[in-house]
């Protein structure tokens, strides 16, 4: 699997490459800067691009614009984003042409390999691994929300792992339920926020993720 | 009809009272204005006369006349000391404070205008109105038996003017409604408004007065002149700063009802006030040339040294002394009004009130043109004007007052900003004055925020890190003995430098958050406003980015204003708007929340006001209990490099 990758920190960029690699991964290109991502998307193709929100010349949400400028352009290109910070806004803004292949992730989630590499893995596929940190705030500021607030405890810790990406079987593990106990608890929040039910982990996380952004 | 007639005449003879009451409550008021104490009791019997009014305009003539939008009186706000404040000045007593804080909300009450018209004219008006049907039932009959001959004629006259009087009472009844009505509930979309014909009279109006009001203060000033004078010639020049610390006063409120009034920009021009005398090391006070064992009286020389040296006494004293001379200009605009309006045109147009019942009573009949006449025989050449055209004289000279209001008012600011504004001297000690305190809490936030980091990184972050260090070293000596051990270590390192790295992203995001780097000022709003758990819109004009310095000043002050809206406000709902106009960024934030909040109270805003201060921003709170609360800064500054803004 081919990756782009963009990370103007030399030591992290080497520590990415690195990790990337051992997994299997090929780095079509490893970049350092906005301009170079645009090029190197473009020019690539690859299978999935790993960038970073910040980069230079002008330090500001450089690699961001870059990959949303690259899914214009390639729609459904899986992007993975990462920063030091994440910001609802910059979330919905990825999320914003549903073409879903979309991970926006905190880079301390890098320290964990395993599960970084799976989430990378996702997005290739077509999936989304958004960070928990995010879904996070998206549950506390729909927590005053009427349908929201029907959601059983359990049902909500269901809904958090949902709206990150995973799968009903990832979900099951992480809760110690058996699959077909998480399968009851999403139809059941799918009844409760009124959300068309649909067997697609993809397109149930969009479902969710909109409906979340929408509140 | 055979009872309704005969009732609408006795209830317009009811109302007719009412409205001779309603005159004489208006000159009770008028009194009570002068005399401030019992105001508040004049203008609750001015609005009951009007409710009672409202009453009956809906019952006998079936008119419904609105009563005015008023908000209920705020509430007085006793301190958790015990101590009444208002405006800053505290109270022990509830009852002053209460009597001003009515005042002031009686002062700003837009209907109360209407309410005082509506009393002087009704007599003259509605009240006149239904006063013809009486007035037709009871003369009419007399006077067909006094002027017609014959024996038939005067009764059938007798009998129409009965029955006309009859006939028109329930007209004469819903004339009264509907003249209360007009009076008293605005109609904004009327074309006198509409067209601009309205404001353009109201304006000239206005000045007219406000320009002999100002001439007013301005002999009252003179006055101030010569107390001065004669305190000079008394105790040999020794007591001006005295009398001129007094007359200060004085020249102040003739600058702030000049500002009121025109609109004029008439800064306060004196010098800062030095700071307070220090203990010489012999222990006594200097000022000047002269010691002072006290500081009490050294502080007290200092002042009156200040107030002696500052230019601006001297220009005060001059203006005071000149005053007259724009005064007697000033008041040209209401004498011509005065005079032609009120003396030919109104006096004309009301005399039948009042000369005809007195002609008929006893006999004398007085000219309409009485007042005209009384001005022929000051000046005996106006008499080649004919006396009916005194009316058209008077127009002339109300037209000509109004046009000359305007223009005299502008001249006279003028001729007051020579020398009542500030000099470019004073302007510059305040200036230096207001950097020096922005300066100083610049400097002292900046230090207490530097301070807080410190602390933030040497308990958080930093001994994370060390605490990760001796982690790994235990697990370097364990990795071959006890790798159980070892790897619980891994994951407590693991752990510990996560929860470091969550830290210093908190930290990051108090000293400056990265969307603000990355994206500006309306955008890191925009953020913030989604991870509030309230609705918040956000419309933003801002094409370009402003200076990082103002954009981090502002970025906090939203945070500060969404966190009291969520926490303090009870909102449901909160509306920012950034604007960016002509030099000046505006920011608002309303909430619907409870409001009731005061500026005085709590760290919160104060801290922001300083904050702002550095910008030379401004923070304005508009918060009446029952909300909604509004929230505005103003901050001067530029806006860089037009880029595109993605929302």
């Amino acid at each position: 699997m081919r990756v782009v990758l963009a990370e103007d920190l030399h030591i992290l960029r080497d520590g990415l490459v690195l990790l990337l690699e051992a997994h299997g991964f090929e780095i079509a290109a490893a970049v350092a800067s906005g301009p170079e991502l645009r090029r190197a998307l473009t020019r690539e193709r690859p299978d999935v691009a790993v960038v970073d929100v910040r980069l230079p010349p002008s330090y500001t949400d450089e690699g961001l614009q870059a990959a949303l400028a690259a899914r214009r352009e390639v729609p459904g290109l899986p992007v993975l984003v990462l920063s030091q910070h994440v910001e609802q806004l910059y979330a919905r803004e990825l999320l914003a042409d549903g073409a879903g292949a979309i991970g926006y992730l905190l880079k301390d989630r890098v320290v964990n390999g395993d599960q970084f590499i799976e989430a990378v893995r996702r997005v290739a596929a077509g999936g989304t691994a958004m960070d928990p940190e995010v879904i996070a705030k998206l549950l506390t500021t729909n927590a005053r929300d009427v349908p929201f607030a029907r959601l059983s405890p359990r049902e909500r810790e269901v809904l958090e792992l949902m709206a990150q990406g995973r799968s009903n079987a990832a979900i099951a593990t992480r809760l110690f339920l058996s699959e077909s106990a998480v399968g009851k608890h999403t139809a059941a929040i799918f009844t409760k926020l009124d959300l068309p039910p649909s067997d697609d982990d993809n397109r149930r996380v969009r479902a969710v993720l909109t409906y979340l952004n929408n509140t | 009809m055979m009872t309704r007639s005969p009732l609408a005449v006795v209830r317009g003879l009811a109302l007719a009272g009412l409205g001779l009451a309603g005159l004489v409550v208006w000159l009770f008021g008028l009194l009570a204005a002068t005399l401030i104490v019992p105001f508040p009791l004049a203008v609750s019997a001015m609005t009951w006369l009007r409710d009672l009014n409202r009453t009956l305009a809906r019952r006998w003539a079936g008119v419904t006349v609105d009563a005015p939008p008023r908000r209920p009186p705020p509430q007085l706000r006793r301190r958790d000391d015990g101590w009444y404040v208002l405006d800053r000045q505290l109270y022990r007593s509830p009852v002053v404070p209460a009597f001003l804080l009515k005042m002031q909300w009686l002062g700003q009450d837009k209907s109360l205008a209407r309410l005082w018209y509506w009393l002087l004219f009704t007599p003259f008006t509605g009240g006149l109105a239904v006063l013809i049907p009486p007035a037709l039932i009871v003369g009419g009959p007399i006077a067909a038996a006094r002027l017609l001959p014959g024996p038939v004629a005067p009764v059938v006259a007798g009998v129409l003017a009965v029955a006309a009087g009859l006939l028109i009472a329930p007209a004469m009844l819903r004339v009264q409604a509907l003249w209360t009505r007009f009076a008293l509930q605005p109609a904004p979309d009327s074309w006198w408004v509409t067209s601009g014909v309205g404001p353009w009279f109201g304006r000239r109006w206005a000045a007219t007065w406000h320009g002999a009001g100002l001439a007013g203060l301005s002999f009252a000033a003179f006055g101030g002149f010569l107390v001065n004078l004669v305190a000079a010639l008394v105790s040999w020049g020794g007591l001006i700063p005295v009398v001129s610390g007094v007359t200060r006063v004085l020249v102040d409120i003739y600058r702030r009802w000049a500002r009121e009034w025109t609109g004029a920009e008439l800064p306060e021009p004196y010098r800062p006030a030095p700071p307070p005398p220090v203990r010489d090391s012999d222990g006594s006070y200097r000022v000047g040339r002269s010691l002072h064992e006290r500081r009490e009286t050294a502080i007290r020389a200092q002042r009156l040294t200040a107030i002696l040296t500052d230019p601006a006494t001297w220009r005060d004293l001059l203006w005071m002394a000149l005053a007259p001379i724009p005064a007697v200009v000033g008041f040209v605009p209401a004498v011509l009004v005065g005079f032609g309006f009120f003396g030919l045109v109104w006096q004309a147009l009301s005399w039948a009130i009042w000369a005809v019942p007195l002609g008929l009573s006893t006999g004398t009949w007085v000219t309409p043109w009485y007042i005209w006449y009384a001005a022929t025989d000051l000046a005996p050449g106006l008499t080649v004007v004919p006396d009916w055209a005194s009316m058209l004289v008077g127009l002339a000279l109300t037209a000509a007052g109004l046009l000359l209001a305007l223009p005299l008012v502008r001249l006279r600011v003028r001729f007051d900003a020579l020398l009542l504004n500030p000099t470019k001297s004073a302007r510059l000690g305040q200036r230096v004055q207001r950097l020096t305190e922005t300066r100083t809490d610049a400097v002292d936030a900046q230090a207490a925020e530097l301070r807080r980091i410190e602390r933030d990184l040497h308990d958080g972050a930093q001994a994370r890190l060390v605490a990760v260090g001796l982690g790994l070293a235990a697990i370097d000596r364990l990795l071959e003995s006890d790798p159980q051990t070892a790897r619980r270590l891994l994951d407590q390192a693991r752990l510990s430098s996560a929860t470091a790295l969550t830290e210093l992203r908190d930290l990051v995001r108090g000293i400056h958050p990265p969307v603000l780097a990355e994206r500006g000022l309306a955008d890191a709003v925009r953020a913030v406003a989604l991870d509030t758990p309230l609705p918040v819109d956000v419309t933003a004009t801002l094409d370009g980015r402003l200076d990082p310095a103002v954009e981090t000043a502002a970025y906090f002050a939203v945070c500060e204003a969404l966190t009291n809206a969520v926490r303090h406000a009870e909102a449901q709902r909160v509306t920012i708007v950034l604007r960016h106009h002509d030099g000046v960024l505006t920011i608002t934030v309303t909430d619907d929340g409870r409001g009731g909040a005061d500026p005085g109270r709590g760290s919160g805003l104060a801290g922001l006001r300083r904050r702002l201060g550095t910008f030379d921003g401004v923070l304005d709170l508009h918060s009446p209990a029952g909300g909604p609360t509004v929230l505005t800064l103003e901050i001067p500054c530029a806006l860089s490099s037009p880029k595109t803004s993605t929302s």
